[in-house]
């Protein structure tokens, strides 16, 4: 039993240490002055795995990123926001993770969250079955949500199989 | 040990939303704390008049359990004497403590909010008597209900606000019913629009207004005892990250108060210090 749970503990690490956010962008809304942007930058890096965190307060950028093998997970990144009692509009983001589904159907499961997305192109659709079960890197937007919600569905800008 | 825990939950809440870290020092605001954030804020209030100097401090502690919802506790002292009118906008010798509920949050924009917040608290009489005929009054708690709305933004800032504080009677003494409300223009010049690692700066003018109503001593209306002032001034708040510094001065430009009874106020001026800090929790995906 215990060799097991050993088997299965390595299985899951090794697994999240090659799939995970890289980069997350979110334009906040609200913040008018330096306490504000100081939350945010507080509440983003007591989330495990972020590395460095960039506040704009005249854009309302928030600049995330993310070292490598974090487990970091979208809606710790919503969290940090509307606990500060700010909104965000769509994330833009670079994950890594395992691209699943079928022909016409594709997913992106970033491995080590729960975090799981319906693909869909920006513009024209790619041919994206060679990748099926492989890990790739994926840039492209998390649509804003209803608050306490993670959209469920990544518009992405590029795909390439992960190095 | 249930009468306990409700009077301890009683003075958990917080009071008047004023004189916070996020705002004016004189006037009503609509800040309130993220969640998880405590706050303390310390300041120095000065009341000057003909009949003297009178100073206070108040300390208050904030504490946010949802962003939307804070809990405030105010510990004030007071020195000197100056024979004054019972005020709510600055921070006399009553401990307070009171919750603050923005009710109203609408962020939909780069920069800019719009928000409003209700605060209702209890005020009770501290160990310091007042000065004047109200130091000759038995004191008995009272309850302060405040409301503010208003927007916030990188560039500009506007607030209205109004409170209401009465109290009740005790050995047939009674304070006077209090009326106050404020409007509050804040400006930050376009240079002053920099990155959250640097100083912030905006400036204020704050209009504050208070009608006391005639107090009861002895089981009777003190003839002539009610006061109506209108004060105006400017401030300023300079914030860096998690510590803000605000100070100000007003000078009055309406006074309807018996000289017999109070001195005859000049000006009043307060500094204010705040240290917040911020919950780095994240919650478990």
């Amino acid at each position: 039993m215990k060799k097991f749970l050993l088997a299965v503990c390595l299985a899951f690490f090794s697994f999240a240490a090659h799939a995970q956010y890289e980069q997350v962008n979110l334009t906040v809304f609200g913040m008018d002055c330096a306490p504000c942007a100081h939350a945010i930058h507080v509440s983003m890096k007591g989330i495990q795995g972020v590395s460095t965190v960039d506040v704009d307060l005249n854009t309302g950028l928030v600049t995330i990123k993310l070292a490598s093998g974090n487990n970091a997970s979208m809606r710790q990144f919503n969290q940090a926001v509307e606990k500060n009692g700010f909104t965000h509009k769509d994330a833009e983001v670079i994950a890594k993770g395992k691209l699943t589904g079928t022909a016409g159907a594709f997913f992106l499961e970033v491995s080590g969250t729960q975090d799981r997305y319906a693909l869909s192109p920006t513009a024209s659709t790619t041919d994206l079955t060679s990748l099926l079960g492989k890990t790739v890197t994926v840039t492209g937007t998390v649509p804003q949500a209803a608050k306490g919600k993670v959209s469920d569905t990544l518009r992405y800008k590029t795909i390439v199989e992960a190095r | 040990m249930k009468s306990h825990l409700i009077l301890a939950c009683a003075l958990a809440l917080p009071c008047a939303a004023w004189a916070s870290d996020h705002g004016p020092v004189f006037s009503y605001a609509t800040p309130v704390n993220s969640q998880g954030e405590v706050s303390f804020d310390t300041g120095l209030f000065g009341r000057g008049g003909s009949a003297g100097t009178q100073l206070s401090t108040g300390s208050g502690f904030g504490y946010g359990v949802t962003p939307h919802l804070t809990l405030t506790f105010l510990l004030p002292a007071t020195f000197g004497s100056g024979s004054l009118a019972e005020s709510r906008m600055m921070a006399g010798g009553e401990w307070s403590a009171g919750a603050s509920w923005r009710f109203l949050h609408s962020v939909t924009s780069v920069g800019k909010r719009i928000e409003s917040t209700a605060s209702l608290g209890i005020v009770a009489p501290g160990p310091q008597q007042d000065s004047g005929v109200l130091g000759s009054l038995h004191r008995a708690p009272g309850v302060a209900g405040t409301l503010a709305t208003g927007l916030a933004s990188r560039s500009q800032y506007l607030w209205a606000g109004a409170g209401y504080t009465r109290f009740a009677e005790a050995s047939n003494d009674r304070r006077p019913d209090t009326l106050s409300w404020s409007g509050v223009y804040g400006y930050r010049p376009t240079k002053l629009r920099r990155g959250y690692d640097q100083w912030d700066y905006r400036g204020f003018a704050e209009l504050t207004g208070e009608h006391t109503r005639n107090i009861r001593t002895a089981g009777a209306i003190l003839p002539n005892s009610a006061t109506t002032s209108i004060w105006l001034g400017p401030s300023v708040l300079a914030i860096f990250k998690n510590i803000a510094i605000s100070g100000g001065a007003q000078a009055p430009i309406f006074r309807d108060a018996s000289g017999s009874i109070y001195g005859r106020e000049h000006v009043r001026f307060a500094i204010n210090f705040s240290y917040l800090k911020y919950s780095s929790h994240a919650g478990a995906h």
